[in-house]
């Protein structure tokens, strides 16, 4: 069934005219090179030398703050580049209520900063009111797919716009999940409207926690959902002498993920695509280069299909 | 099969409260057990609700030293818990907490350097404003500015303490040198903080001016705060020898050029 607000918002897409956004800054779409995550310590060296970065994604929650210094220079940043606002702290997946103060909080962002994509993730992180502030898998049952997807169409209505929601790593699976991930995440998109936004690291750190074929995961999206695309690096631990892979974003891209992007690319075609960097945050220029590569093999892909 | 809410709860019980036996008899153990997949959400929830205590309290950080920091942290998390999606407000409760472990100990003071950490925050990221009219204030009539209603900069914030927090603070703050030591009984702390030019300022109040201050910021009539700040400067509580009679009109200006009162009404 699909939600009687989804089709109203569902024009917002990437690649899409914004005419709203035209007062701000550059155009409003992120255009064909990659972009890199925008973390604080860069801000000052964004601003300053203006590097020839395609486009940014922040996190939103850094910026809900009334004024002050992260807010005024996302705003100098949102004048010289296109922008994507990257949720954290929704928590879609609850069964508590749609945190209201939340969603206004991230309206207003999105007033202010007028991105030209708005994301979150397919996961929960709160109960009875407390947060874990972490992404947690849902399971993948019916009735986690109606609730979630009925939170996406809400939060759709309420910044009246079409949202992307990004897949997760998971370290765990539920006994009661009774469909694959790639299932409940395409089922989603169908139901709620909103788009994809592929972590093609998160499918390859689930694929190998869990034991499954990652390109079977991109085999099943629909390339009309898929809007935006993220390459980040991982960790490993290990438990009773089994591998676990980590989400830290805290290492450059690995080579297997370089290739799922390389099948990617075959598949959804020239989607943005971000690279994320979150803990031991290196020098922007790392950042830069790691997004060139990506560019580059958007090039191969693109001569290749040509 | 659990409800979607039974799960949750389940998993957050184990997440924040460490009781897995509900949450694991849930999870899939494929090799690794339930305890040790449940640890790595709690690791990372523990985890990041610690970087942001960090983050809000780097002189509490740099006093302390990292070990008794985190110690402090987790039991702040297990005691209170985030309660909102966005970290950032879940370290309100933490110059309390302090006060809860060290109110009568030696420690005392940690407590009021933490309260003044989370007002420095709140300054930070308080809405802008822009600077008061003066051509708008010039256009009042002398009779009526004892019904004047000033308004502060939204960045304003008063701190008083017994202890000279300021000093303590920015000797913590900024610099990795080691920090000169402080005498705690150096003497009290009245300050306004206030972001200016985004810049964050720290003016040292007289005891009249900040209960005109505290008054304007209650919203009271103009006259009603010169009245205040002639009735603490009066007081003289503290009994540090201030002496002079409150100064309303020097108050006045040095506020609106301090970017301190920025309207009225």
């Amino acid at each position: 069934m699909m939600h009687n607000g989804a089709h109203s918002v569902a024009r917002a897409a990437a690649g899409d005219p914004m005419p709203a956004n035209a007062g701000i800054g550059p155009p409003a779409n992120l255009g064909a090179r990659a972009g890199i995550g925008l973390r604080a310590q860069h801000h000052l060296k964004v601003i300053s030398d203006a590097p020839a970065v395609a486009w940014f994604e922040a996190h939103t929650e850094n910026y809900f703050a009334d004024g002050g210094a992260h807010v005024e220079a996302l705003a100098r940043i949102r004048a010289n580049y296109p922008l994507s606002l990257h949720g954290v702290g929704l928590s879609l997946g609850s069964t508590d209520p749609l945190d209201t103060r939340h969603l206004e909080h991230v309206r207003r962002a999105v007033n202010r900063f007028e991105p030209a994509l708005v994301s979150e993730h397919l996961s929960w992180s709160s109960v009875g009111g407390r947060f874990a502030n972490d992404l947690l898998p849902l399971p993948y049952t019916e009735e986690a797919l109606r609730h979630v997807s009925s939170h996406i169409a809400q939060a759709q209505d309420f910044l009246g716009r079409r949202i992307l929601i990004e897949n997760v790593s998971s370290y765990l699976q539920f006994e009661c999940s009774r469909m694959p991930e790639w299932e409940f995440v395409s089922a989603v998109a169908a139901e709620s409207g909103c788009g994809i936004l592929l972590d093609l690291n998160n499918i390859y750190v689930a694929a190998h926690n869990h034991g499954f074929d990652a390109q079977r995961y991109l085999d099943a999206m629909d390339p009309r959902a898929v809007l935006e695309i993220h390459l980040a690096g991982h960790s490993a631990v290990e438990f009773e002498g089994q591998e676990l892979l980590i989400d830290t974003h805290g290492t450059p891209v690995c080579d297997a993920v370089w290739n799922l992007y390389r099948a990617a690319l075959r598949r959804f075609g020239g989607v943005p695509t971000l690279v994320e960097w979150d803990t031991d945050i290196p020098a922007l220029e790392v950042l830069a280069a790691e997004a060139a590569k990506a560019d580059v093999l958007r090039a191969e892909a693109h001569a290749v299909a040509a | 099969m659990p409800s979607l809410r039974e799960l949750q709860s389940a998993v957050v019980h184990a997440l924040l409260d460490g009781e897995h036996d509900k949450a694991a008899a849930l999870i899939a153990a494929r090799g690794i057990a339930p305890k040790h997949r449940l640890g790595v959400y709690a690791n990372n929830a523990r985890s990041n609700f610690i970087e942001s205590l960090i983050s809000s309290y780097p002189a509490i950080w740099r006093l302390v030293g990292e070990d008794y920091f985190r110690q402090c942290a987790r039991g702040f998390h297990t005691r209170h818990p985030s309660l909102a999606g966005d970290l950032q407000p879940a370290g309100a409760r933490f110059a309390q907490y302090l006060s809860e472990l060290h109110g009568g100990d030696e420690f005392r003071y940690l407590s009021e350097v933490a309260r003044l950490e989370w007002l420095v925050q709140e300054t930070l990221l308080a809405a802008e404003h822009r600077p008061l009219d003066l051509a708008k204030l010039e256009q009042v009539l002398p009779q009526d500015y004892d019904d004047l209603r000033f308004c502060l900069h939204p960045s304003t914030r008063l701190f008083a303490s017994e202890y000279p927090c300021v000093a303590i603070w920015e000797a913590n703050v900024g610099s990795d040198a080691e920090p000169e030591m402080i005498d705690l009984d150096a003497g009290s702390d009245r300050v306004l903080l206030v972001r200016t030019g985004g810049q964050l300022k720290c003016h040292r109040l007289s005891h009249g001016e900040q209960g005109f201050l505290q008054s304007v910021q209650a919203g009271a009539r103009f006259a009603a705060a010169v009245e205040s700040g002639a009735a603490r400067s009066g007081a003289d509580p503290a009994g540090d020898g201030e002496t002079g009679a409150f100064d309303a009109a020097a108050a006045l200006q040095r506020f609106v050029l301090g970017g301190v009162i920025v309207d009225f009404r």
